[in-house]
């Protein structure tokens, strides 16, 4: 009964500063939001990077490109790539007994944004033999035949997005979103032969066609008259980058110093570059955070100040309490709760809006950043927040408490 | 409970820092059962003296003995306790705590300090009833007339049954109807033998017949 009076006392406060207790809740709800968010798009990030760099562990690309570009071009299909690359490279790649797997990229084109990326047959099958459908006579030994280049293997999650149905056709744009000098390859058809199921990687928001495609598509069309800058040259039978697997780690290191010595092509150790971007984006991360941080102190103090006015507004009441006899735990302890409540329920909403807002903008993320985002993930970032904001608002729960406990609440009332 | 107090002071200090002396070497005795009754002038002392006995406020010196303990002896939690189970407070103005309904007010010392009985509830309204508030016990205090709240403050000395009352002016806000209910209910108060000390300047009050006076000037006892 005690902890019930105790309760309703604190619910009849807030109910009395109804529009302070919303404003708290809502300013330490934002700053959950806020979080959430950083903490689940960063851990998505870094854990398709570190999958797919455990993948391929060396990429070669052209002269030019940093390691960054080259891995960001190749691997999550995000940034452009700075040029092209002599096949021949590929071919010597295929040769060198250190390579135990070579995959030709030849980057050109999108379709509505997502990249249309020339491949061959064993990249498709070493990314997944799994199909969600594929037309009558597909062979899933052979997805991406010679002979016929008009073909075209979908991601699931870029199939879904467009409602790509097998044997749809679509013709590509040349160069990438935003790219001024776009314009669309009406003159070359691509068929939807076949739609993988899902990876969880960048690879479900593009779509495999053979590299000799992208060439067919730029022998018929000439770009010379279209200046595009030199990273879009589109040279016969060049390619934007080859992925590599190699026997160990250093054949890796070896392949990297040869091919970045060589003239018209660099290479990237994959697993560096990724775990160099994913310190980057854990500083992001912590600059995020301490944003976050600083809202939620700010906040807090704000929570803490709304507390103490409140108390004054009650001291007349208080006192009354004490006259009846009710000790100055019970009365600092519906100021304690009271903090507690505001805190927790900004917690509470924080993340839950944070991670609703996470799975409303999952598909706008996931094809922009490429990667498989997993919206309701509970990340270390908020827990560490949740911790912080509990211990921080504790605190000032029990400096609020304290500032009643010390108050002579009598004397108080009789001095106004 | 007999209530014993010696040589007590208290002084204050006012907001331009000068020190006011409000009670002063006072030496008083009342009877278990008796009633007190307090006279003087505005800012005379009686709330304060009030607030010394309840020990709310601790003399500056002297002493207060009620039922042979020395209150200024006893720590904030034990006086807090000691409140809860002796003594009744009905002030002027302002006698209930907002966050609870007439019926709650009545019980919420009692709840507050876990020491509930069985059919509290029963009891409650039953004395609720008996001051004429039949049917107002789920209202909140501001749905209330003044003088229906000096009725549920008088229902909640009576619901907890306090050996010493102390009543500050309890009517003077009242109409005659409603000063004759709480005149009533303090009367009740006296059946069950408890100590009544009282400052009123209300005519009905005279019924009450104090079994002792005592007046106060600025400063002391007269």
């Amino acid at each position: 009964m005690k902890s019930t009076f105790i309760f309703k006392a604190v619910l009849h406060n807030i109910r009395h500063r109804l529009v302070s207790f919303v404003i708290s809740v809502f300013a330490i709800g934002v700053a959950f939001t806020f979080l959430s968010g950083v903490g689940v798009v960063s851990f998505g990030i870094a854990a398709t990077a570190v999958n797919t760099s455990l993948r391929y562990p060396l990429v070669v690309g052209p002269e030019g490109s940093s390691d960054t570009q080259l891995v960001m071009s190749s691997i999550f299909n995000i940034d452009k790539p700075y040029g092209t690359l002599d096949y021949s490279v590929y071919e010597e790649l295929l040769r060198d007994e250190r390579v135990t797997a070579a995959y030709p990229l030849a980057r050109s084109d999108s379709y509505r944004g997502a990249p249309i990326v020339g491949v061959n047959s064993s990249f498709v099958r070493d990314l997944s033999r799994a199909y969600y459908l594929y037309e009558e006579g597909f062979d899933g030994q052979n997805p991406l035949p010679e002979n016929d280049l008009h073909r075209a293997v979908s991601g699931y999650k870029i199939a879904e997005r467009f409602n790509m149905q097998i044997g749809d056709k679509f013709v590509g744009s040349h160069g990438h979103v935003g790219d001024s000098h776009a314009h669309v390859h009406d003159d070359f058809e691509y068929r939807v032969a076949a739609i993988l199921e899902p990876v969880n990687g960048p690879e479900d928001y593009s779509i495999f066609t053979h590299y000799k495609a992208v060439w067919a598509v730029h022998d018929d069309h000439s770009c010379d008259h279209h200046h595009h800058g030199d990273d879009h040259k589109h040279d016969h039978e060049t390619l934007t980058a080859v992925l590599v697997r190699t026997v160990n780690p250093v054949a890796t290191a070896q392949l990297e110093g040869e091919y970045s010595a060589k003239p018209g092509s660099t290479a990237a150790d994959v697993g560096r570059t990724v775990r160099r971007l994913v310190e980057y984006m854990n500083k992001a991360e912590q600059a995020a955070g301490f944003f976050s941080y600083g809202t939620l102190f700010i906040v807090l103090m704000m929570v803490f100040v709304t507390v103490l006015m409140s108390v004054n507004e009650r001291k007349k009441e208080m006192a009354l309490m004490r006259t009846l006899g009710i000790g100055r735990g019970a009365i600092s302890l519906t100021v304690m709760i009271e903090t507690m409540l505001i805190t927790v329920s900004g917690i509470v909403a924080g993340l839950i809006a944070g991670h609703i807002a996470l799975y409303f903008a999952k598909p706008v993320i996931d094809m922009n950043l490429g990667i498989d985002l997993e919206p309701f993930l509970f990340t270390a970032i908020e827990v560490q927040g949740v911790f912080i904001t509990l211990i921080f608002g504790q605190i000032l729960a029990l400096a609020a408490m304290f500032r009643i406990y010390s108050m002579n609440l009598i004397e108080e009332v009789s001095r106004d | 409970m007999d209530i014993k107090i010696t040589e007590a002071a208290k002084s204050f200090k006012n907001r331009s820092g000068k020190v006011l002396e409000i009670i002063k070497d006072l030496n008083l005795e009342i009877k278990s059962g008796s009633v007190l009754k307090i006279e003087g002038a505005s800012g005379s002392g009686k709330t304060t003296l009030m607030n010394v006995i309840s020990g709310l406020i601790s003399p500056d010196k002297g002493k207060v003995e009620i039922g042979g303990v020395d209150i200024s002896l006893l720590s904030e939690s034990e006086k807090d306790r000691f409140r809860a189970e002796n003594i009744g407070y009905i002030f002027q103005t302002f006698n209930l705590l907002s966050p609870f309904s007439a019926i709650e007010n009545v019980y919420a010392p009692a709840a507050f300090s876990g020491k509930l009985k069985p059919g509290y509830k029963e009891k409650a309204l039953e004395i609720l009833k008996s001051v004429g508030l039949e049917g107002f016990e789920k209202s909140m205090p501001y749905h209330l007339s003044v003088g229906q709240r000096q009725r549920v403050a008088v229902a909640r000395v009576l619901f907890s049954e306090n050996k010493i009352i102390l009543a500050d002016e309890p009517t003077a806000s009242l109409d005659k109807v409603s000063s004759k209910a709480v005149f009533d209910s303090l009367m009740k108060c006296r059946e069950f033998g408890a100590t009544i000390i009282f400052a009123s300047h209300d005519e009905t009050f005279k019924e009450l017949s104090p079994d002792q006076v005592l007046s106060l000037d600025k400063g002391g006892a007269a």
